[in-house]
């Protein structure tokens, strides 16, 4: 062995043209492949750290009727499907060993109304309640603008404001609210505070002395599947979200009643009660006239009219809708009895996504609850499937690269073997069996691949601690996506080294084999016959 | 006693659309320790025959026997063992392995049998070294080492195995006829310190002067 690798070592040195171009090549393949491999592990990560923390959690349950299990960017005007059944859902999770924490929200589209003859403009808004989501999402946004001098811009603010203060209203970020005046050319500002001229944006800018500043709006729900009223509500605060602001800054912050009131669901003000026969005939709601009047035997009262029906199990028991308050205020109400789209869910730190979604999944299935578990990847669509697409790429391309450094040292390292023939025959001739030839070779391209690649892989993991010392960011959407945040923030796992290790041993071992072969089949006649 | 036993050896080759008769039936014998010269002119077949006794051409047909083993009926791995074990190589163009220093170069051999501890290779190879007068350049690469040395460190390698036959291909025809005859004597030399069978082939005729022996061949037939 030690011969081997001694006579292979000399070689290398012997043949330094060759040498260097394959060692190039090997570098070449080695440094992309790691920093390659610590872009995707980077963004992965930074995807996964600020969808988790920042906005889905590990775990979305969405209504079983969903389609697909991308809730997050669907279509405009497509609503997601409701839940109607919170606090039974919430009676299980808390059964769950498995979660750290869930939260309960709408999510859904609306139209935002323009009160001076010009075009709407449209909006994905998320329905909270406050005071559960700034617990869930500690510090996942920052207030830019709005009542800034206590909080210093932390979600403090908006939480006192919002949920001690038990006020109704919207937050919106600064990427909504420039798309709002794109489209309606409207600015808004919170509520008791005075227009930032640096917060801005070029147009309106430009069109400054024209500039129409409102702090308030009036917003209606989009939804397929039933009414929706507008409401008006008041700007309560600008963000800017922690991280990937120009994606998620497509989503404003309303509480839930007026979320609710907007897409024309029951609130929590709507108490639904299941009314037995007795109460029904004194009431005069007897199967048969209600039957008469709506040709069904259930029966709805809402206060608002509006409705939302699509979940409620009325098979088994006859139901009605009593209002409980007529004018629909939240003040001390259960705002957990009123309809949501979702519920995010985060799994303790030691619980494997996957695990622990098919746990839920089978719970929730047995239960009988309607809905069903996704992980944060599906239910962020595409965003979530960026690193797997970009990592499937980047597979692809490093593939075909080494394919054509697979041919480029397979040729060269042939006809290495072929320029060596008297050397090989001789040395077949003397003795060395086919296994030395063999062995020279591999240790050969090993010794090239080890320093060549080793360099590559030392160079790459370099490059990967010294990118983030740049603080490199960006505002735009689909760079934010490729960084998985804001900054771009490489990193590298054991795991990622390793895929990078094993990668340049296959590639030694496969450009070996035909020299190997062709280096093996020298016989010592060759060697003279050369001669 | 024979060391090498010859019957009815033919050699075929096909060359473009014609059958090239190499060697039409050669019988001989060649007894332990003998210093035998093949001559013959060019393309008579002496290195065809040289080849096939050691071990790198396959004969057409007949029997080769060496040191008691028909060497025609072998496979790769034994053939190669043989050659290993029993035979050693003097090529006509010095042929070493140019990244091993002289030293290494005599060492290959012993290294690859790997029968014997590390000293006792360097050893061997050393005293070999210093048999052919090479003791000053042990640390030299043949690119180092003029035709003549390397010749020398040939036949060093070539005997340090401690083999029964060492095969030479005109080991001369690259030499100038001074260093030439100083291979020969220290081939003379080796064939009677180390009790050696020594055969080498060459179409010189000063040459023949000092085989102790001489097997002429003419289009692939021996001549009396």
């Amino acid at each position: 062995m030690q011969l081997i690798f001694k006579i292979a070592w000399r070689n290398i040195f012997r043949h330094k043209g060759r040498s260097i171009i394959i060692g190039i090549i090997l570098f070449l393949g080695a440094l992309l492949m790691t920093v390659g491999s610590s872009v995707i592990s980077g963004m992965d990560r930074g995807l996964e750290k600020n969808i988790v923390n920042g906005f889905l959690g590990d775990i979305v349950i969405i209504p079983e009727k969903e389609k697909s299990d991308n809730i997050l960017f669907k279509l405009y005007g497509e609503s997601v499907d409701t839940i109607t059944n919170y606090k039974d859902i919430k009676k299980q999770l808390i059964k769950e060993d498995d979660l750290k924490d869930f939260l309960p929200v709408g999510k859904n589209v609306t139209t935002v109304l323009n009160e001076e003859d010009g075009d709407p403009g449209f909006t994905m808004v998320l329905g909270v309640d406050f005071k559960e989501y700034c617990n869930f999402f500690p510090d996942n946004f920052q207030l830019v603008e709005g009542d800034i001098k206590n909080g210093e811009g932390k979600q403090a603010v908006i939480k006192q404001k919002m949920v001690e203060n038990q006020e109704t209203g919207i937050v919106i970020p600064l990427k909504t609210r420039e798309d709002l005046y794109d489209q309606m050319n409207v600015w808004l500002i919170p509520e008791k505070s005075r227009l930032v001229e640096e917060n801005l944006s070029e147009d309106a800018k430009d069109n400054r002395s024209e500039l129409k500043i409102k702090n308030t709006a009036v917003f209606m729900g989009m939804s397929s599947t039933n009414s929706t009223s507008d409401i008006r509500l008041t700007v309560k605060g600008i963000i800017k979200y922690s991280a990937l602001n120009t994606i998620w800054g497509h989503f404003a912050i309303m509480d839930i009643e007026s979320y609710r009131k907007c897409l024309g669901y029951f609130g929590a003000s709507e108490k639904l009660d299941i009314i037995d026969e007795e109460k029904k005939k004194l009431l005069g709601l007897e199967t048969d006239s209600i039957e008469n009047l709506f040709g069904s035997t259930d029966v709805l009262v809402s206060d608002s009219g509006n409705v939302e029906v699509a979940d409620i199990d009325f098979s088994k028991k006859e139901v009605s809708v009593v209002p409980t308050s007529r004018n629909g205020s939240s003040t001390n109400v259960d705002l957990e009895a009123g309809v949501y789209n979702l519920v995010f869910v985060k799994l303790k730190d030691n619980i494997n996504l996957e695990d622990g979604v098919k746990r839920l999944n089978s719970t929730l299935s047995s239960s009988k609850l309607g809905v069903r578990a996704v992980t944060w990847k599906k239910a962020s669509g595409f965003i979530g499937s960026m690193a797997t697409i970009i990592k499937g790429a980047l597979f692809l391309f490093v593939a075909f690269l080494f394919f054509v450094a697979i041919i480029i040292i397979v040729n060269t390292l042939t006809m290495a073997a072929i320029e060596r023939t008297t050397e090989i025959g001789m040395m077949r001739a003397i003795g060395a069996r086919k296994a030395m030839v063999t062995g020279m070779f591999i240790g050969e391209t090993s010794i090239l691949s080890g320093l060549f690649g080793g360099i590559g892989l030392v160079v790459g993991i370099a490059i990967a601690q010294l990118i983030p010392l740049f603080n490199i960011t960006s505002e735009n959407d689909i760079v934010q996506l490729l960084f998985g945040g804001d900054t771009f923030h490489p990193f590298l796992s054991m795991g990622d080294i390793l895929v990078v290790i094993f990668e340049l041993i296959v590639v030694t071992l496969i450009t070996v084999i035909y020299p190997i072969i062709v280096a093996i089949n020298i016989t010592p006649l060759d060697a003279i016959s050369r001669d | 006693m024979n060391i090498i036993e010859i019957k009815e050896l033919t050699k075929n080759y096909p060359l473009g659309s014609t059958i090239v008769h190499a060697l039409r039936g050669i019988d001989f014998n060649i007894a332990s320790g003998d210093f035998l010269s093949i001559v013959g002119p060019s393309g008579s077949g002496k290195t065809t025959l040289l080849n096939i006794i050691g071990c790198i051409d396959n004969a057409s047909s007949g029997s080769v026997n060496i040191g008691g083993v028909e060497i025609t009926k072998l496979n790769d791995k034994e053939i190669t063992d043989i050659r290993l074990h029993k035979i050693g190589f003097i090529f006509q163009t010095f042929n070493l392995i140019p990244v091993l220093d002289v030293l290494e170069n005599v060492e290959f051999p012993l290294l690859l049998m790997k029968n014997r501890s590390k000293s006792e290779v360097k050893k061997r190879a050393e005293s070999l070294i210093d048999a052919v007068g090479l003791s000053e350049h042990i640390k030299h690469r043949p690119s180092e080492l003029s035709g003549g040395q390397r010749q020398r460190v040939a036949i060093a390698r070539a005997l340090v195995t401690n083999p029964d036959i060492v095969l030479a291909d005109e080991p001369t025809a690259n030499l100038d006829s001074a260093t030439g005859e100083q291979i020969l004597e220290l081939m003379k030399e080796m064939n009677r310190k180390e009790k050696t069978t020594f055969i080498f082939s060459t179409h010189d005729s000063n040459v023949i002067k000092y085989a102790g022996y001489v097997l002429k061949i003419k289009d692939g037939k021996m001549v009396n």
